[in-house]
Parts: C-alpha cells; structure tokens; sequence
C-alpha cells in the first residue's frame, strides 16, 4: 500500500528543520520494517501574520510504501510526539496514495492552505468528510500543525508543484549528459524549460552546477535553462518567493 | 538596513534585495544557515538563507533582532 506522509510545524528556531525530521522519521520507519519512503517535496503555504509557522510556512511530505498503514502511522505519531521540537505545533497526515481515489475536496483544501488563513477544524473537517483514507493528527503544542499538514499531502496526491528536498551536485569530470542518461542515473523523469514546457527530444545538457529537482505534473523534473545554444541545467534559484 | 514594525528588526530591501541580503549576513555574527532546501539566494551566505529569517509578506524579520 502506498501511502503520503506529510508532517508540519515541527520546528524551532534551534532545531533541525521539518524536511529532515521526516527523513530520519522515515528512515527510522524503514530501520523497524515499517516501509520505504521516496523523494521529499516542499510545499510552501501562506506567509501571513496571523499563522504561527516558524520562517517559512512549509510543509513536506513523503510517498512511503507499506504493509502495515497502522503500525507505521503510530510509528510517526510517536515520532512526532518524542522528537518534535520544543514550543512547535506537529501535525501529522498520512493520506492514502491512489490514483483511482478523488482527491479534488482535499486538493481544494490545499490550495486554500496556499492563499486563505484556516483553521484547525476546517482541517479536521476536510479529514472527516475524505474519510478513513486520511489520518488525521496532532502531536503537542496547538496542534495546529494539521493545517499545513493535511494540506501538504493534499497538494501531493493531486500532484501540484513544489521543491524536491535536496541538491544534485555535478560529478567530477561529466559535464555533459544526454537527457537519456541523467533520467536513468537521476530518476529525471521529465525535462521542462523555465515556462513549464515539455522538453521531449533528445538533447544534451551540461551539468556544471549544484542543482535542484522539482514536482511537476506529478513528474521529478529538471528543469533547463537554453543559454548560449546549450541547455544548463538550472543553476540558479528562484529569485521570488 | 532595518525597520522596526511593532518591535521587529525588519528586512527593508524586501524579497529582492540579494547583494545587501548578502553583505548584512557577511557582517553578522549570528548568521546560521537554514536547511538548503529553504534558501532562496544563491549566495550561501545570505540573510534570505539565515535560519533566523522569519518570512513576512513583503520582506522577512530578523528574529535575532538584526545585524548589529
């Protein structure tokens, strides 16, 4: 079974950030047999001053397999609960991941979660009315966690756009690749200029600096920019929030 | 370099400003960079990439209270 597991507000200031704690979350989860968990995505969620989010109102979420959705949800709640830093809010959500399900009244949710201040019980009653196949949780402090939490794994299972955790740095002495061979090495699965277009054929890219992966259209994306008659894989980031 | 709104150090270039972003944290001895996936500038060291950064609508605020 597939499952998304997406975690927020479990941070302070001194502590290690919320894309982290998932990962030793999940590797703690995959350490216990409890499942395997893939690639991280941010999802950044509104800056307003009436939500109490750290400093930047994200939350990330995992797609984690397994065979047992009870022990391995527990497992997280207890994680959370031990492990979530002083004065934080943690919310959990594990949200199963299945393309048959229609995931459009969460979705909904998620996208408000990116525009709107809500409420705890609005999160609790977008839960509710999904039913059993969203968990729903809060783990000290206001709780209020769940928001970005539901939200996150909402955006995730209707594959909306947001940063892959982590940085592909360039190997020594390879700079440039086939867009054939880096999603075979990379697990690239789709290639886009900076517009969000489709880069389909065959072309070879060069591969000089440190460089971020995003979640588009449900795909892991590199996205290339076409400087001086050669693609580069984008180097540089966003200069907006 | 810095407002205060409501006792807050906050940012005034705003969201764009990354060469003076970049020169306040070279000159902060508080400067503590936030999880990579966080970083907004390119240049590593940055207040846009500072853990004590708390992002607002327009700019963000130093939580340490800005750079001396």
């Amino acid at each position: 079974m597939k499952l998304y597991i997406c975690i927020d507000d479990t941070d302070n200031y001194d502590s290690i950030g919320t894309g982290e704690l998932l990962e030793t979350m999940m590797q703690e989860a995959a350490l216990r047999g409890l499942g395997k968990c893939g690639f991280t995505v941010r999802y950044q969620l509104l800056i307003h001053e009436d939500i109490p989010y750290t400093s930047h109102n994200s939350s990330m979420c995992c797609e984690a397999e397994t065979e047992d959705r009870a022990a391995l949800t527990a497992f997280c709640a207890d994680y959370l609960r031990e492990n979530a830093a002083e004065g934080s809010d943690p919310g959990l959500c594990v949200l199963t991941a299945d393309d048959r399900l229609d995931y459009a009244p969460l979705i909904a949710f998620g996208k408000r979660a990116q525009t709107e201040v809500l409420t705890k019980a609005q999160a609790y009653a977008a839960a509710e009315a999904f039913g059993s196949e969203v968990h729903l949780s809060e783990h000290g402090g206001t709780g209020g966690g769940v928001i970005g939490a539901l939200a996150g794994a909402a955006l995730r299972a209707g594959k909306e756009e947001g940063r892959i955790k982590g940085k592909l740095q360039p190997p020594a002495g390879k700079p440039e690749w086939t867009t054939a061979e880096f999603a075979a090495f990379y697990g690239v699965e789709r290639f886009a200029d900076e517009d969000g277009n489709d880069l389909t054929g065959p072309l070879t890219l060069t591969f000089v600096y440190p460089t971020k992966l995003i979640y588009q259209r449900g795909m892991v994306t590199a996205v290339l920019l076409h400087e001086n008659g050669r693609w580069l894989l984008k180097p540089k980031l966003k200069k907006k929030k | 370099m810095w407002k205060n709104i409501n006792g807050s150090a906050v940012f005034a270039g705003g969201k764009e400003a990354f060469e003076d972003a970049a020169q306040t944290a070279l000159r902060c001895p508080l400067f503590r960079p936030d999880s990579e996936e966080e970083w907004t500038a390119e240049e590593a060291r940055s207040c846009y990439n500072c853990r004590y950064r708390r992002w607002t609508k327009e700019s963000f605020q130093c939580v340490k209270g800005g750079c001396p």
